[in-house]
């Protein structure tokens, strides 16, 4: 099996512009699967052309002040600080918090590229890629699991 | 009195090994100015330039102190540095910062005097970019707890950084480089700045406390945050606390007393830092040598074998020539014009290629005001004395005039940014250049009252 195999289709994008507090809003509303998974990571197009990722532990890595990356302070924050923090950084363009080097698989790509690349980054989606570098679908550790479910116990797993 | 340039028959010749070395020199501090190429690359290309068109030998370079490299102030600079990447880990800064906002009992306006008079006091006896960057991240953090704007803080920070430093002979790079130069030892420096700095110090309390005064303010509720820190949570490592704390009193015992012991201020300083690593029991020394801030450390050696260069073509003595056809031998005149000149142009440049130019400068100019003497007897001429200090008040509280004047002050700009609170230049300056103008006023009437009319 390929990327392209096991892929699900891309419903909901975002844009560079879009402030925090909105993507915030569409990650909350937007199913994929069946319809009963939440999303936990959106990519973000430019004129349809893919600028950067953007998952739930980059939102956390905007909201955590630098000055908290710099030094050890993590012992003196406060109750309702990550709240705090949170309002404060909500209208961030998302430009500014995205993942910009973002991984990627071509739809062509075996199911082994795409696992060594999950692991190697330590990822949980990879938007799949077209010939002309345009967003045919993403394809989740979930997904990469489920072909191993598959291979074990159903098709060629039983022995 | 007025010394008529005698000296100024002593011949030098305007050929091309000057105009080359002139131009070398020139073209360096305009890019450095610029910004365009980082300073340390030209500073060290600058001064390869030198040896390969052999205005300097390698050996003058290398080994001959009015020409090249000043080790004393490298391994001063390296020294403190080690000392400080070992001590850094242990907690010991944040300690401080967050017990200091305790003791301000979460007021805001108590915080920013207490935590102005800890920067001062720790960039007097370490270095200010240390200091801030030290400080910087637990201010934004006390900020956000208060809700009250940290740019204010970070600006006052800055600047008393700067008027701490300059109090001792380790506290700024301009007093490191003129002690080395002009052989003054630490209680020198002791001696004659600390007062001042002392005084500056309660004049920009003074000036906090009447721009701030009810303006900061904060809700009871949000002190409560500041006082529920606990600050021996900060403490990571307890024994090396320890230790760093006994050879950080050890090296500053050895500073106060390395005149009378006949050691330089660098060997105290590596002797500390060679303690606290053999201390330290690490067998990895590397992460703690890779951190000394070698772009620093190699532009110091560019910058002096760029200058000796041009001491060597006599670009240097004729500069001085220049000065004292203006100061007619003045003494009062000279020290004020040293100290003004110096502010200003350390408001706009780097005090430190500042620095390294004028310092040769000055020693020229007292050779043809003191023919007769040589050695320590002319660069502590009683009557030099006051100049050297001139230097070193201006060139340190020049730093304040704007925010590219001081290195603490760009660490404070850039970090503020990071945390997405931009100051301005301009803002800056609206802080800064009115303090820098008030401190070196009152430095101006100390150095006229206590070197010129008190005389002691």
């Amino acid at each position: 099996m390929k990327a392209k195999d096991i892929m699900e289709p891309v419903k909901e994008t975002l844009t560079p512009e879009t402030t925090l507090k909105e993507a915030v809003n569409s990650m909350r509303v937007a199913r994929r699967g069946d319809g009963r998974v939440g999303v936990k990571g959106m990519i973000v197009l430019d004129n349809g052309k893919l600028a950067g990722i953007i998952s739930i532990k980059d939102i956390l890595k905007a909201i955590i002040p630098s000055y908290m990356t710099l030094t050890e302070l993590g012992e003196f924050t406060w109750d309702g600080m990550l709240e705090q923090m949170a309002k404060k950084v909500a209208d961030r363009k998302v430009e500014e918090i995205m993942t910009r080097n973002v991984i990627t698989v071509s739809e062509d790509a075996p199911l082994m590229e795409c696992a060594d690349l999950v692991v190697k980054h330590g990822l949980h989606r990879l938007p799949v890629l077209d010939r002309d570098k345009k967003v045919v679908g993403m394809v989740y550790i979930r997904d990469l699991y489920q072909a191993i479910v598959q291979a074990l116990f159903e098709k060629g797993g039983k022995r | 009195m007025t010394h008529e340039v005698a000296a100024a028959s002593q011949p030098f010749v305007m050929d091309t090994t000057f105009w080359t070395a002139t131009t070398i020199f020139l073209i360096s501090y305009v890019v450095i100015i610029s910004e365009k190429v980082h300073k340390t690359v030209v500073a060290l290309f600058a001064a390869s330039l030198m040896l390969v068109l052999k205005i300097l030998s390698q050996y003058e370079a290398f080994h001959v102190e009015e020409l090249g490299v000043d080790w004393n102030v490298i391994f001063l600079l390296i020294g403190m540095m080690i000392i400080i990447n070992l001590m850094r880990p242990t907690g010991f800064f944040e300690y401080i910062a967050i017990k200091s906002a305790k003791a301000g009992k979460g007021d805001p306006m108590r915080i920013m005097i207490i935590f102005a008079v800890v920067t001062a006091v720790l960039s007097a006896l370490l270095d200010n970019v240390t200091t801030v960057l030290l400080l910087a991240p637990v201010t934004l953090l006390i900020a956000d707890a208060l809700e009250v704007d940290p740019i204010p803080f970070l600006i006052v920070e800055a600047i008393a950084s700067n008027i701490g430093g300059t109090a001792t002979l380790i506290g700024d790079p301009p007093n490191i480089m003129i002690a080395s130069k002009a052989k003054l030892n630490f209680m020198d420096f002791i001696y004659n700045l600390t007062p001042i700095v002392i005084v500056l110090m309660v004049v920009l309390l003074l000036v906090i406390k009447l721009v701030f005064g009810r303006k900061l303010k904060t809700r009871e509720e949000l002190k409560q945050r500041i006082m529920q820190m606990n600050e021996k949570e900060a403490i990571k490592d307890p024994l090396m606390l320890k230790k760093s704390l006994f050879v950080l009193g050890l090296v500053l015992v050895g500073f106060v007393f390395h005149g009378t012991l006949e050691l330089q201020p660098a060997t105290v300083a590596l002797f500390g830092a060679g303690l606290l690593l053999l201390l330290s029991g690490t067998h990895e020394p590397h992460h703690v040598l890779a951190e000394v801030e070698w772009p620093t450390i190699f532009f110091f050696i560019g910058l002096f074998i760029l200058v000796g260069g041009v001491v060597k073509v006599g670009l240097i003595k004729w500069m001085s020539l220049k000065m004292l056809a203006l100061t007619q031998g003045n003494l009062l005149a000279t020290s004020m014009i040293v100290m003004w000149f110096s502010a200003i142009a350390s408001a706009i440049v780097d005090n430190i290629p500042y620095v390294a130019t004028m310092n040769p400068l000055i020693i020229d100019m007292a050779k043809q005001m003191w023919p007769q003497e040589t050695g320590l007897a002319l660069l502590r001429h009683p009557d030099l004395m006051p100049i050297w200090w001139s230097l070193a008040l201006g060139a340190c509280l020049g730093g304040n005039g704007s925010p590219i004047g001081a290195s603490a002050n760009v660490i404070v700009v850039g970090m503020a940014e990071k945390a997405g609170q931009k100051i301005s230049f301009m803002r800056f300056v609206a802080y800064g250049f009115p303090i820098m103008l008030l401190t070196v006023f009152i430095s101006m009437i100390y150095v006229w009252l206590r070197y010129y009319v008190l005389n002691f």
